[in-house]
């Protein structure tokens, strides 16, 4: 079973980058790779619970991530460094995440057969 | 090696086409294959088949043209992400009633199933973003 992580670290709503490489996780995870996310930088965004994006017409980005475990992606990451960065409260994400220090985070991109992400 | 090569950044915007071309070229002349070029995100419009190159100004998508010629390269082009961007071969064009096809015949409209299959069958995976 192939591993690939794709590490999002662009804020939601400002491309389409985001929604776009979840659509692409989900695949992954539907050919039966083993998928993982991780969340830095502005990504941390992505995970806030009170999103409604009704007025931009677009689709909710929580809602696609409350919809990942339902493809088996449950592998979710957030760095930690970041998190202290934002002074973001965990209980409003929408998931249960992972915190990972940097060489951790390393690491785990280490294990991959392949890194996807939303550029920069 | 094999080599899966996938490009975020719409040519004349962004240099991800410029940047991807020439490691392309590179894996090539040292002997990697490449199985798949993947054009995602605003890249789908490199296969736009009614660009006009200024006078002076590189043709990105030309050499795009060649490499597929010369090595036989697989140039595939997310059909989800090109469909809302404008980029139909004949047949969208026929199903969605639309006035012109407006991709390049020699890129392929595919579903991101071939991009995680490219990854699958790849040693390396490398991404060019915008």
């Amino acid at each position: 079973m192939k591993k690939l992580m794709c590490v999002i670290n662009q804020p939601p709503y400002a491309n389409s980058h985001v929604l776009e490489l979840l659509e692409t996780a989900m695949v992954a995870a539907v050919f039966d790779m083993q998928v993982s996310l991780l969340f830095c930088g502005e990504g941390l965004w992505n995970l806030l619970q009170k999103q409604n994006a009704d007025p931009l017409g677009q689709r909710t980005v929580s809602k696609v991530l409350l919809a990942m475990p339902d493809y088996d992606v449950s592998a979710i990451y957030v760095c930690a460094d970041t998190l202290q960065d934002k002074q973001i409260d965990t209980d409003e994400f929408v998931l249960p995440v992972t915190f990972l220090n940097k060489a951790a985070q390393a690491d785990l991109m280490s294990e991959q057969d392949a890194v996807m992400g939303t550029g920069t | 090696m094999i080599f899966t090569v996938a490009v975020h950044g719409a040519p004349y915007a962004s240099f991800a086409s410029h940047h991807a071309l020439g490691f392309c070229e590179s894996l090539l002349s040292q002997g990697h294959q490449l199985h798949r070029v993947f054009f995602y995100h605003e890249a789908v419009l490199t296969g736009l088949n009614a660009r006009v190159v200024p006078q002076g100004e590189e043709n990105i998508v030309q050499r795009w043209l060649d490499l597929k010629q010369e090595h036989t390269v697989e140039l595939a082009i997310c059909i989800a992400n090109a469909l809302k961007r404008g980029v139909i071969n004949e047949s969208e064009q026929a199903r969605y009633s639309k006035p012109a096809a407006t991709l390049l015949s020699e890129f392929e409209l595919v579903g991101l199933g071939q991009l995680i299959e490219a990854v699958a069958q790849s040693d390396r995976y490398v991404e060019f973003p915008a």
